[in-house]
C-alpha cells in the first residue's frame, strides 16, 4: 500500500537542544496512526516539524511522494494537512462561526458539506455558534480545534493529545468522533492515554528521547505489556 | 601621541576646534554605547542628558559668573539632574518591552525641548544666549587638552565599568535576558543603573560642548543630537567604545567636508541622507558596525592561530554582536 | 460657553488626526510586534504629497487619495526592504525604523523644500457656520467626520470581513493562522500598507488644518501618537481612539488655559497610565 506521509531520519534542534534525533515513520492512508511516548519524548515536536512550524534541520518528509520539508507552513497546510495543536490555539476573541469562516480555504459545496458533517458530530459547536471561542469549555475548545482542521478537504489530520486535561467521558466522545472521521480522512494522533487511543488506533509508533523505539500494529502493543510498562509506565 | 603634539604643529584654529568637538561627541557616543551596545537598550531621547548638562553650565555661568568653582558645581548639578531623570524614565519603562523605553525617552526629550523653548526667563527660548567662561578655558588649546583628557578618562572609566561584575551582568542581559533573569538577577535594577551611568556621562559631554561654543540654545535638546549619538555608535560599531570614538570622528569629519561641498551642489546640504542610508544598511547588514566587524574578523584570524592567547578579554564581546538577541 | 465648544471641536479634530497616525502604529504592532518609528515620516509625506497634489490638480479629493497612495507605496517599500529582514529582532527594528524616519524627513527637503510650505483649505470647506454665538469652523468638523468614518470603517473591516478576521486571528496566534494555510507575510504587507496609507491621510488632512507644513512635523506628531498607543494599550483600536480623543482634548484645553503645560499634560497622562496599568487602558498584555 502506498504511504501518504513518509518521514525519514528527521532531526530537529530547538536552540542548541537536539530534540528529534532521527524520526522515521510512515502514515498509511485510511488508517489512524498513533504516536505514543512520555512527556518530553518529542511527540509534539514531531508534529510541529512535519507542519514546518519547527523546521527539521536534517532528514526528509515526503507527502504523496513529494518532498515537503523545505516548504513554509502555509504551503504544507495547503497540500492538505490539517493541524490540531496541543494547546488548541483558539482565536479566543473570534466566535465559533468566525473561526470556521477563516478556516475555510474555499467556500464550495464540498467544504460546506464537511462543515455540516462535523457540526453534526459536534452539535455543541452549532449551539454556541456565536460564542467567542475563548469562552468555550475545554472539551468544546478541542472540538473547535478539530473542526477547524477538518473543514477543509484535508487528507491528513495531525492531532496532538486531544485527551489532555479532559474528563474521561469527554475523551471517549472525542475518540469516537475521530474514529468516525476515519472514513473521510487519515489521522496521525499523538497520545499518552493508551487505553483511549488503543480503541481507535490501527498502528502505533513508540517514541522515547527523540527517537522511534518501537512500531507495529495496535494489536501487537495490546499484547506487549513490557513495552507499555517500559515507555508509558502502565501495564 | 599625535593628538598630544598636534596643537603645537597646526595653526588652524578651526581644525583644532573640530578635533575638540570630536572628543566631546566621542564621550557622548560612548555614553550611548553603554546603553545600546552593552545593555541592548534603545533610547531615542539621549539628547535630554546632553541638554541638561549643557544648560546647567550655561545657566550657571550666566547667573553666577564665570568662575572655575561654579563651573565645576554646574557640571556636577548637570550630572545629578541627569541621574535623577534617567532613574525616573528607567523605572517607568525599563521593566516593560524595549519599545516602551524608546518611546518614553523620545517623549521626555520632546518635553524638555518644549520646556527649554517656553521657559524664556532662564533659557531665552529658541535664540539661546551667550555666556562668559572662566579665563583659563578661553584658550582653545587648553580646551582641546581638557576635552582630550576627559575623553581618555571616560574611555578608561567606562571600560573598567563594563568589566566590573555589574558590567558583566549587563552584557549577559544583552545576550539573553530571560536566562539572566532566571539566574536570579533583578534585571530592571541593572538596566536602570546602566541608564544612569549613560545619563551622567552624556551630561558631562553636554557641559563640555557648550563650553567650547560659549553659547547654548535649544538645539542641544533636539532630535538631531540623539541622531548624532545613534549614527556615531551604529556606524562606528556598538559594544566596543572605541567604535563610538571612531564613529564620532567619521561623522564630524564628514559633516564638515560635506557642508563645504554644499557650495558646489545643494544636495550636500542634505548630507544627513547619506548617513541615514548608510545607517540603515549598517543596521541591516553589519549590526556590529565598522569596529565590531573588523574585530570579529581579527578574532577569527586569531582563532586560526590557537597559540595566541588574548590577554585583554575585550574581544570576546564583539563576537556575539552579529547575533544580538532581541531584548523584549 | 462658545469658547468651550470651540476648544472641544479643536481637541476632537486634533484627536482624530492623531488617531489616524496611531491606528496604523497599533495595528502593525499588534499583528507584527513591530513598532514603526518611521510612521511619522509617512505622515509628513502624506502632508507634503497632499499639498503638492492639491496645487497641481486643484482637487482636494484627488489630493487626499493621492496622499494615501503615496503613503501605501512608501509603506510597501518600507515593509519589504527594511522591516522584513529584521522580523523578530526588536532592537534592530527600532533602530532601523528610526533610520527610515530620518531619511524620509530629509528626503522631504530634497523633493520639495527645506522651508515650511503653506497649505490652503479648499474653498468648499473654508469658513465657518455661526449658530447663535457659537462659531464652528467647517474644516475642523470635516476632519472629525473623516476620523470617525475611518474608525468605523476599520472596525467594520476587522469585525465583518474575512480578511479582517484573519488579521485579528493573526494578532492572537500567528502560527495557527499559518497552519490553516494562510500566508501571513502577505497579510503583514497589507496591514503595513493600510497603516501607512492612514498615516498619510492624517498628514494630508493636517496640512490645511494647521496651514503650514514642515519636515519635522512627522516626529512631533509621532510623539503624540506614541503617547496615544501607550495610553490606549498597544494593539487596541478602541483604546487608540479613546486615548487620541483624550490627548486631543487635554492638549486643546491646556493650550488655552495653561499653554506651557500642553505637552506636559499628555506626558503626565501617559506616566499615570504607565504607573497604574502599564498595558494601557485597553491593553491585554504589557
Amino acid at each position: 500500500m502506498m504511504t501518504l506521509l513518509q518521514v525519514k531520519d528527521m532531526q530537529t534542534f530547538i536552540e542548541q537542544y537536539h530534540i528529534l534525533q532521527g524520526v522515521t515513520m510512515d502514515v498509511t492512508p485510511g488508517e489512524i496512526t498513533v504516536l505514543f511516548g512520555r512527556n518530553g519524548a518529542g511527540k509534539t515536536t514531531t508534529l510541529r516539524s512535519i507542519m514546518g512550524l519547527q523546521p527539521a534541520s536534517k532528514g526528509s518528509i515526503h507527502w504523496k511522494g513529494e518532498s515537503i520539508e523545505r516548504l513554509a507552513t502555509y504551503q504544507i497546510a495547503r497540500k492538505g494537512i490539517g493541524y490540531v495543536p496541543e494547546d488548541q490555539s483558539m482565536f479566543y476573541d473570534l466566535t465559533v462561526g468566525e473561526t470556521m469562516r477563516i478556516a475555510m480555504r474555499r467556500q464550495d459545496d464540498r467544504t460546506m458539506e464537511r462543515q455540516e458533517w462535523i457540526l453534526n458530530v459536534f452539535p455543541d459547536l452549532r449551539t454556541f455558534w456565536n460564542r467567542k471561542t475563548g469562552l468555550l469549555s475545554g472539551g468544546q475548545k478541542q472540538m473547535m480545534a478539530i473542526a477547524r482542521a477538518y473543514v477543509n478537504d484535508n487528507d491528513l489530520l495531525l492531532i496532538d493529545e486531544p485527551s489532555k486535561g479532559l474528563a474521561p467521558i469527554m475523551v471517549e466522545k472525542l475518540m469516537q468522533s475521530i474514529e468516525m472521521m476515519k472514513a473521510k480522512t487519515t489521522v496521525l494522533l499523538v497520545e499518552q492515554n493508551f487505553f483511549m487511543a488503543q480503541t481507535i488506533g490501527d498502528r502505533y509508533y513508540m517514541m522515547d528521547e527523540g527517537k522511534i523505539v518501537h512500531q507495529g500494529s495496535m494489536q501487537e502493543l495490546r499484547n506487549n505489556g513490557e513495552i507499555r510498562r517500559k515507555y508509558l509506565g502502565i501495564a | 601621541m599625535v593628538l598630544i603634539g598636534l596643537p603645537f604643529v597646526t595653526d588652524s584654529r578651526s581644525f583644532l576646534m573640530m578635533l575638540t568637538q570630536i572628543f566631546i561627541f566621542a564621550v557622548f557616543a560612548m555614553s550611548y554605547d553603554i546603553l545600546l551596545g552593552y545593555t541592548g537598550i534603545v533610547s531615542f531621547g539621549h539628547c535630554m542628558f546632553f541638554g541638561v548638562g549643557a544648560y546647567s553650565v550655561g545657566v550657571m555661568m550666566n547667573e553666577k559668573g564665570a568662575a572655575i568653582g561654579s563651573l565645576l558645581l554646574a557640571i556636577l548639578i548637570g550630572m545629578v539632574l541627569s541621574a535623577l531623570l534617567s532613574y525616573i524614565v528607567g523605572m517607568l519603562s525599563l521593566r516593560l518591552k524595549s519599545h516602551f523605553y524608546a518611546m518614553l525617552t523620545l517623549a521626555f526629550s520632546g518635553l524638555l525641548l518644549v520646556l527649554a523653548e517656553k521657559w524664556r526667563s532662564v533659557t531665552h527660548g529658541n535664540d539661546g544666549f551667550t555666556f562668559q567662561v572662566p579665563e583659563l578655558i578661553k584658550d582653545r588649546t587648553v580646551l582641546y587638552f581638557i576635552a582630550l583628557v576627559i575623553m581618555v578618562l571616560v574611555y578608561l572609566g567606562l571600560r573598567r565599568f563594563i568589566h566590573t561584575p555589574v558590567g558583566r551582568v549587563l552584557q549577559a542581559v544583552r545576550e539573553n535576558e530571560q536566562r539572566t533573569e532566571s539566574l536570579g538577577f533583578e534585571i530592571v535594577h541593572y538596566k536602570v543603573l546602566a541608564s544612569i551611568v549613560a545619563g551622567i556621562t552624556a551630561s558631562l559631554s553636554g557641559s563640555l560642548y557648550v563650553l567650547t561654543l560659549r553659547f547654548v540654545n535649544t538645539t542641544v535638546f533636539s532630535m538631531d543630537m540623539t541622531l548624532n549619538a545613534l549614527l556615531m555608535t551604529i556606524i562606528g560599531g556598538v559594544g566596543t567604545l572605541i567604535g563610538a570614538i571612531i564613529g564620532a570622528s567619521i561623522i564630524e569629519f564628514a559633516h564638515h567636508w560635506l557642508t563645504e561641498l554644499a557650495k558646489f551642489h545643494p544636495i550636500f546640504e542634505r548630507w544627513i541622507i547619506f548617513f541615514g542610508l548608510l545607517y540603515i544598511l549598517v543596521v541591516l547588514l553589519f549590526p556590529a558596525g565598522i569596529v565590531g566587524t573588523l574585530r570579529s574578523k581579527w578574532h577569527k584570524y586569531r582563532k586560526a592561530r590557537p597559540q595566541d592567547t588574548d590577554p585583554s578579554g575585550v574581544s570576546t564581546e564583539s563576537e556575539s554582536q552579529g547575533k544580538k538577541v532581541n531584548v523584549s | 460657553m462658545d469658547g468651550v465648544i470651540n476648544l472641544l471641536v479643536n481637541g476632537l479634530a486634533t484627536g482624530m488626526l492623531v488617531f489616524l497616525l496611531a491606528v496604523g502604529l497599533t495595528l502593525i504592532f499588534g499583528l507584527m510586534s513591530v513598532l514603526n518609528f518611521g510612521h511619522g515620516g509617512l505622515f509628513a509625506w502624506g502632508a507634503y504629497g497632499g499639498v503638492w497634489l492639491y496645487g497641481v490638480t486643484g482637487s482636494f479629493v484627488a489630493a487626499l487619495i493621492g496622499a494615501v497612495v503615496i503613503g501605501m507605496a512608501l509603506g510597501w517599500m518600507m515593509e519589504r526592504w527594511v522591516i522584513r529582514p529584521v522580523y523578530g529582532n526588536h532592537v534592530q527594528q527600532i533602530l532601523v525604523t528610526l533610520g527610515v524616519m530620518l531619511v524620509l524627513s530629509e528626503m522631504l527637503k530634497v523633493v520639495w523644500s527645506p522651508n515650511p510650505l503653506k497649505a490652503d483649505v479648499p474653498p468648499l470647506l473654508s469658513g465657518s457656520w455661526e449658530i447663535g454665538s457659537v462659531i464652528l469652523i467647517k474644516y475642523r468638523l470635516f476632519v472629525i467626520v473623516i476620523g470617525l468614518l475611518v474608525f468605523l470603517a476599520v472596525q467594520l473591516v476587522l469585525k465583518k470581513t474575512k480578511i479582517g478576521l484573519i488579521v485579528r486571528a493573526g494578532v492572537m496566534n500567528k502560527e495557527m493562522v499559518q497552519a490553516l494555510g494562510i500566508h501571513i507575510r502577505t497579510i503583514f504587507t497589507l496591514v503595513f500598507m493600510v497603516g501607512a496609507g492612514l498615516a498619510a491621510l492624517g498628514g494630508a488632512l493636517l496640512a490645511p488644518y494647521s496651514g503650514v507644513i514642515f519636515s519635522e512635523m512627522g516626529m512631533q506628531f509621532a510623539i503624540l501618537a506614541f503617547i496615544v498607543v501607550v495610553i490606549g494599550g498597544m494593539g487596541s483600536i478602541q483604546g487608540s481612539m479613546l486615548a487620541a480623543i483624550l490627548v486631543g482634548l487635554s492638549g486643546s484645553f491646556l493650550a488655552y488655559y495653561l499653554p506651557e503645560l500642553s505637552l506636559a499634560g499628555n506626558m503626565l497622562l501617559m506616566v499615570i497610565v504607565l504607573l497604574i496599568k502599564p498595558s494601557g487602558l485597553f491593553g491585554a498584555k504589557g
